[in-house]
């Protein structure tokens, strides 16, 4: 089982679903190649040869990999669509299994990653994440990184309502947008969570099980229905 | 030489795989998913609803594009998507998946314009040479354009408010004859007296080849606001007066537009009338009348290819591929791209092989 997990196997992951670009590849802790381009538009053209330019690096090609991750999103719609549109297709090209983690699992991951244990140890997280408008996406952890509700699209202030009791980790690109709503609380901004990190996506990615053969491929989170309302009687 | 076409820019998720043999072996896999049911309710095209559906689909639809052709990606010559014009959120996707097949497999990338797919239609069914006159009739487009060659579009005139298309839904709305508008405005016309209701013929008789629909609309509008209460009978009238009405100034404006095409290039025609509305068989009677009065000919492709389709948009990908035309993995979707700012391929862009695309 050439793919199975802890079987080092090159990953290559990459994110565009919120207000950056990144790709990187990974060999067990090995960063092969590291690409972070911030950015909120521009992706659908940059991104295809973002990975390549990353593949190059690395010296792979795509028959070298064993996995694919991407993030399906929270963030804009129209760059979750970019990012799984291609990692769907790339699956589909190549053969390869294709991972796909929604935001606030990533950004647990890349807090836990990068804080120790005894400052995490009192405190649940809190992962806000930009939706380009007056509401954000949210979800909370406690700390031991289980999720402590089902993840929403709230207004800053709604949003600091439903915080857990206690000191509060925040990351998320959606966190400058919370803080003015968080007056008088105990918190932490974690250090280098304001963007999605493609080398945390990959890690996270390279110690997921398989998916059972046959399963459907990874569909987006949205959070939000679309803006639409149903038209009224035709005027005559 | 096979190319797999890609095609998300409206409601209709859509894939193809066509090959340069013989008229009639060219299509190996035709595949439409429409999305009709999902923007019923709507009464119109929501560009987000369309957007996430074209995601949920066109990977697999692809698969069963390839498995139909019974080729795989490596047999393929290139990949063809629809980059522009229309709904950006769904052309990304299809632009998207078009492009990471390309880069699995070392394939060129063809971005093709939505229209330009429409315009060479008439090619891949009937082996057409050039020129020929086009009238391009949909939901989102009305214009009329001499075909020079590949990305060679002279446009003679358009419409300055609604394409016809939207003129049919906004005409099914008022008259409440359901979604989309066109076959529905054509069934009910059917039974319908088209002279006992007089609405506009707007621009008929002017200099020029543009149209205009918003003011036949309105006529409708107005029309129904004088009746007491809108029988059946009414909206059939009213759909057949609405349906005549459009047919004459498409005569009209289609029969200018051939006639400045004889003075400029010396042929009499042909006529091709491609997009959604070219389904509607009392348009194509009034257009095939125009053409044999011009002395020459209407050509309509079949009703499967008038509509989106990844057929058009595989084919025009060939016909630019194979003069030499390859894009970058960087091409940016378009939400607007005028047929007429095109160029045509040349031998300066060459197609890169395989082997370079792939390193």
């Amino acid at each position: 089982m050439p793919n199975a997990p802890f079987t080092p196997s090159p990953v290559l992951a990459f994110d565009c679903a919120g207000s950056s670009c990144s790709a990187a590849i990974l060999v067990g802790d090995q960063v092969l190649a590291q690409r972070f381009e911030a950015r909120r538009r521009g992706q659908a053209e940059r991104l295809l040869p973002l990975l390549q330019e990353c593949l190059a690096e690395a010296g792979l090609s795509w028959t070298d990999l064993g996995r694919l991750a991407v993030t399906r999103g929270p963030g804009s719609f129209t760059g979750v669509r970019v990012g799984l549109a291609t990692a769907r297709a790339l699956a589909l090209a190549s053969g390869l299994p294709l991972f796909a983690v929604d935001g606030f699992r990533l950004y647990a991951a890349m807090t836990t990653h990068s804080l120790p244990e005894a400052t995490r140890r009192n405190s649940a997280l809190v992962v806000a994440i930009d939706a380009r408008r007056a509401d954000l996406f949210l979800q909370c952890f406690d700390a031991q990184g289980q999720p402590l509700a089902e993840p929403q699209s709230l207004l800053p202030e709604q949003a600091a309502a439903r915080l857990p009791a206690g000191p509060l980790l925040l990351a998320g690109d959606g966190v400058e947008q919370l803080l003015p709503a968080l007056t008088g609380r105990d918190y932490q901004v974690v250090e280098g969570s304001a963007a999605a990190d493609s080398v945390a996506l990959a890690r996270l990615a390279a110690n997921l099980p398989l998916p059972p053969a046959g399963s459907l491929p990874p569909t987006p989170l949205y959070l939000r229905p679309p803006d639409v309302s149903l038209p009224g009687k035709p005027r005559a | 030489m096979l190319i797999l076409g890609i095609e998300t820019s409206c409601d209709e998720t859509a894939a193809a795989v066509v090959s340069d043999a013989d008229v009639g072996a060219r299509l190996r896999a035709n595949l439409v998913f429409t999305q009709l049911e999902e923007h019923r309710l709507y009464g119109g095209v929501v560009p987000e609803i369309a957007a996430r559906s074209h995601l949920e689909r066109i990977d697999a639809l692809v698969a069963e594009a390839l498995r139909e052709a019974g080729v795989d990606f490596a047999d393929l010559d290139a990949i063809a998507a629809t980059t522009g014009p229309g709904l950006i959120g769904g052309v990304m996707v299809g632009m998207m998946t078009a492009k990471a097949i390309a880069a699995v497999h070392g394939k060129p990338f063809v971005a093709v314009n939505h229209l330009e797919g429409h315009a060479l239609t008439a090619r891949l069914t009937h082996d057409l040479p050039f020129p020929y006159l086009l009238l391009l009739v949909s939901g989102g487009h009305c214009q009329l354009l001499a075909v020079e060659g590949v990305g060679r579009y002279r446009r003679y005139g358009g419409t300055i408010d609604d394409a016809v298309g939207e003129a049919f839904d906004k005409t099914a709305k008022l008259l409440e004859l359901g979604y989309p508008g066109g076959p529905a405005v054509e069934r009910r016309a059917r039974s319908g007296d088209p002279r006992r209701i007089a609405l506009p013929r707007p621009m008929v008789g002017r200099p020029g080849c543009d149209f205009s629909f918003s003011g036949l609309k309105t006529a409708v509008r107005h029309a129904l606001g004088k009746l007491e209460s809108v029988t059946p009978q009414d909206r059939a009238d009213l759909a057949a007066a609405f349906q005549a009405a459009v047919a004459d100034v498409l005569a009209d404006r289609s029969a200018r537009a051939l006639a400045r095409f004889q003075a400029e290039t010396g042929q009499s025609g042909p006529l091709v009338v491609a997009g959604g509305v070219a389904a509607n068989a009392t348009l194509r009677a009034r257009l095939s009348d125009v053409a044999q009065a011009q002395g020459t000919e209407l050509i309509a492709p079949p009703m499967a290819l008038c509509t989106d389709n990844g057929a058009m948009i595989a084919w025009a990908g060939l016909e630019r591929f194979r003069l030499g035309a390859v894009d970058g993995l960087d091409f940016p979707a378009r939400p607007r791209w005028p047929l007429d700012s095109l160029s045509a391929p040349t031998a300066s862009t060459p197609a890169a092989t395989a082997s370079e695309l792939a390193s």
